[in-house]
């Protein structure tokens, strides 16, 4: 087929991957050497609280990592006898925190605010992998970041997802063929944007307006390309290739069902305006982001499988964040909305462990319930699950040692393993990197967090 | 007496409260709890009696005598607080963050604003308060924002009354100096840059300011002496003469180690009483801070560390500074913004946070109840569960600094507030 069917940024970030896993199955040794590490180590925590994410917890039970992967599960595991025992006596054992909202190491430019729609800029392309906020993360213990453009846009970019590798190289950071994933916006933000200039959308009957005609030109796009497969198909060697154009290609994603959409906005009646606009043009949202009013129409989003990522508590700091209730999270998920929690701030990013705690106050979650909202119900968001966000056998060993129950106010990540590696640990001098030397960037203080970029 | 009918009236809107006949005169026994006094250890199965508002005795179980009017509150299980106290609050000054007519956090017109009190402008019935309310956040101090080197006067506030009047417990209570980069007039008032561009402006502009102040004074007694009619007040500059007396404390907003040891120069010049804020990245002076015997209002614990830092530089700063014998307090702030009081409500995680990093526990308690209380002069009223002391307490199923923590019940001059708020509301209407 001549028809693209993904656009060349996503085909040459996919070979890059590709080489880059090649790379490390060869096992070379002038690679880094985390990256030797993941393909030959045996590791067994044992005697650990093991919550699992997943399965519950496990009171003094082992996990055996090999290969980077985790091996076996359990109160007892058996691992080899060469295997590398880390006694966590005391300790507290869970799948790596999972941010699927962070706009770290993107400094400034995560919104391309000169037209509401820009599907086809890719985030990737401003990750900073030496910034100082995916340390801070790491020492919290995350583990995976979805990096989502800003809401200057309706429609903002591709974002990039990566394992908080944090020392290695920019592409030893992207996590290896993750799904595609597209940030949407709707609401004040890119009313403020484009209204002080007086352009289309200043209001949310523009909003949504916008986003139609866009898919209309994507239908259109769609139907000239496949008229012109059509009379390839049919051997016609003097068909004309209609021209590419980044833009509708990326569009035309979506509307294939390709991207997962990501949608940022706030109020009910919007997450059921976006929902009906999926309806129309025939594309699945998978996740609402802060989505602060779903408690107000949670069984409607839960009867559209579309998950939310919410902020524990966060609330007031404009009028459609106003109606937002620290209880928003639970009583969600208690009405079948898929719930995780996010950061959309390199402060808080540091400590979604206790975002997650704030869930058993608000609302009565279990821990199990409340330590998904950061693992396994992100990971899914993302498109990872079957890959990380518990603690199962054959999943990444993406793994946080805790000093106290990770849900209280008081636990330290002691430790932190990615796929198998350790990437931080208090016990190591300095600043308690495994892999990580020379200078951090600061890309910027605060990520996206003020009022022109993200929330 | 008249004023706490109004306040019960008020918040008759709640169906468990008590009614407004019986309100202030009830007496209160909270028994079985565990009582963490902050000013004398800890008491397991304690006693609690409040009579009049105040707390009328403290004590181990079977050793407090409950008088016999009154009313048992079983607290078996629960843990017994004084009300929580945050040091930086701007509660009454904005309502919605994006919302410029809804604010009154700062004047830009001038670096040098000592006339500005927080009283003339704080919104009593704003939605934020019940929501901090519900976390056992009984007290604030309410601070202008920091973007003038003199700001204007905080008050002091009790998050419950009838109105503003019953709400501001003190006036003009301390005042907000600002030293550092944030108040240097780089973009200017307007479209061109203004004096004080440079930490040397903004320091020749104070220390004039203090002369004049000085003079003023000397004018002003002279011309009292002369029966003088003519003479014409200056608010601003006499707005400062409490402060300039160092009769009041003067909260200075500083975060570099080079901005402490220069704004303290100016300080003692002119006998200043000085509480420090944030002091984020002075980790190079914390001994010479130990030294000048100054208090020091640690905030944002949750502010970013430099490039290069170790991740918790700043998370450890109470420990480091309360190992040194500094009289601290913790604020409620989110990190590298503004103060925003939709946070307020954190206090007892950001306290709890400082645990984490080595505060002792009940330091972290301190520093967030008793410590605020005598920075600001309420030492003698709240901030413990000592006799004598206003009946603040709070009632919870845990650890107070403990995010997973709900609090059961707060109390507030001795009345137990509606644990209701804006939020609870919403809550409610959509669970049905």
């Amino acid at each position: 087929m001549i028809y693209p069917l993904q656009p060349l940024r996503r085909q040459r970030r996919a070979a890059r991957h590709l080489v880059w896993i090649a790379f490390v199955l060869a096992g070379f040794a002038v690679g880094s050497s985390a990256q030797q590490q993941a393909a030959t180590t045996d590791l067994v925590f044992k005697n650990a609280t093991v919550m699992t994410a997943s399965h519950g917890t496990i009171e003094h039970g082992s996990v055996w990592v090999h290969n980077g992967k985790i091996a076996a599960v359990g109160a007892q595991v058996s691992a080899p006898s060469s295997a590398t025992v880390v006694d966590a006596t005391g300790l507290w054992l869970t799948p790596g925190i999972i941010d699927p909202h962070s706009h770290s190491a993107l400094g400034d430019d995560v919104n391309e605010a000169t037209s509401p729609i820009t599907p086809s800029l890719h985030m990737a392309d401003a990750f900073d992998n030496r910034d100082k906020a995916l340390y801070q993360a790491l020492a919290g213990g995350v583990t995976t970041e979805l990096l989502l453009h800003g809401s200057a846009n309706m429609i903002g970019g591709q974002a990039v997802v990566i394992k908080n590798k944090f020392g290695l190289d920019r592409n030893a950071m992207l996590f290896p063929n993750a799904p595609g994933s597209i940030k949407f916006a709707s609401g004040e933000n890119p009313k403020r944007v484009y209204g002080s200039r007086d352009q289309v959308p200043s209001t949310r009957m523009g909003n949504f307006e916008v986003m139609r005609q866009s898919f209309e030109d994507a239908k259109n796009y769609m139907a000239t390309w496949d008229g012109y497969n059509a009379k390839v198909a049919k051997g016609d060697k003097d068909a004309a290739a209609p021209k590419r154009d980044l833009k509708l290609e990326a569009l035309a994603d979506v509307l294939r069902g390709k991207l997962y959409v990501q949608i940022h906005c706030y109020r009910a009646d919007e997450l059921l305006t976006e929902e009906a606009l999926a309806h129309e043009y025939g594309y699945k949202i998978r996740a609402f982001h802060h989505a602060l009013e779903t408690y107000k129409v949670a069984g409607k989003i839960a009867s559209e499988g579309t998950a939310i990522a919410t902020f524990a508590d966060w609330w007031g700091y404009k009028d459609e964040a106003w109606d937002a209730i620290p209880w928003n999270a639970v009583l969600s998920m208690r009405k079948g909305v898929r719930v995780a929690l996010k950061s959309d701030s390199n402060d808080h990013i540091r400590r979604l462990n206790q975002e997650a705690g704030k869930m058993v106050h608000y609302g009565g979650a279990t821990e199990d319930e409340a330590l998904r909202m950061i693992t396994l119900n992100p990971a899914w968001i993302i498109g990872v699950d079957e890959r990380t966000g518990s603690i199962d056998v054959g999943k990444d060993a993406d793994l946080v040692l805790w000093n106290h129950d990770p849900l209280s106010t008081y636990a330290q990540a002691q430790k932190v393993y990615i796929d198998g590696d350790l990437f931080f640990s208090t016990e190591l001098p300095g600043l308690g990197t495994a892999h990580f030397s020379g200078v951090m960037h600061d890309a910027s203080d605060e990520g996206s967090y003020d009022e022109g970029d993200a929330q | 007496m008249k004023k706490f009918l109004l306040f019960a009236l008020l918040l008759l809107a709640a169906p468990a409260f008590l009614s407004a006949a019986e309100s202030h005169s009830k007496v209160l026994a909270i028994t079985g709890g565990r009582l963490l006094t902050v000013s004398h250890g800890v008491i397991e199965n304690g006693v609690l009696v409040i009579a009049d508002g105040k707390i009328a005795a403290v004590g181990e179980a079977g050793k407090v005598k409950i008088p016999a009017d009154a009313t048992i509150v079983d607290a078996r299980g629960l843990t017994v607080y004084p009300g929580l106290i945050d040091p930086e609050s701007n509660f009454g000054l904005v309502e919605v963050g994006s919302d410029k007519n809804s604010s009154d956090l700062a004047e830009p017109s001038d670096e040098i604003m000592p006339h500005m009190h927080v009283y003339d402008a704080f919104h009593a019935e704003t939605e934020l308060i019940p929501i901090a309310r519900l976390n056992g956040v009984t007290n604030a101090v309410v601070a202008p924002a920091n973007n003038d080197s003199i700001a204007g006067q905080d008050i002091f506030i009790q998050l419950a009354g009838a109105d503003r009047d019953q709400m501001i417990l003190g006036r003009d209570v301390a005042l907000a100096m600002n030293f550092g980069a944030n108040q240097r007039r780089k973009g200017g008032r307007g479209s061109k840059p203004e004096f004080p561009t440079t930490r040397m402006g903004l320091v020749t502009q104070l220390r004039q300011t203090f002369f004049d102040t000085e003079d003023y004074v000397a004018r002003r007694d002279a011309a009292a002496k002369k029966d003088d009619k003519a003479f014409k007040r200056d608010l601003k500059l006499e707005a400062l003469i409490p402060y300039l007396k160092g009769e009041r404390p003067v909260v200075i907003g500083v975060y570099e180690a080079h901005d402490v040891e220069t704004i303290m120069e100016v300080a003692k010049e002119f006998h200043l009483k000085v509480v420090l804020n944030h002091v984020t990245h002075s980790q190079d002076v914390l001994d010479k801070i130990a030294v000048w015997k100054v208090p020091v209002i640690v905030g944002s614990i949750y502010d970013f560390p430099r490039s290069n830092e170790r991740y918790d530089a700043v998370y450890t700063l109470p420990a480091e500074l309360a190992k040194r014998g500094v009289k601290i307090a913790i604020s409620s702030a989110d990190a590298g913004g503004p103060v925003s009081s939709t946070s307020s409500r954190n206090l007892p995680y950001a306290a709890g946070f400082a645990a984490a990093y080595g505060l002792p526990h009940d330091e972290a308690l301190k520093a967030i109840t008793l410590n605020v209380a005598e920075m600001f002069g309420f030492g003698d009223s709240l901030g413990s569960l000592d006799v004598g002391k206003t009946a603040n307490v709070v009632l919870a199923n845990g650890d107070p600094l403990d995010v997973r923590t709900d609090v059961k019940q707060v109390y507030i001059q001795g009345v137990a507030v509606p644990m209701t708020s804006r939020q609870t509301k919403l809550r409610d209407e959509y669970s049905k």
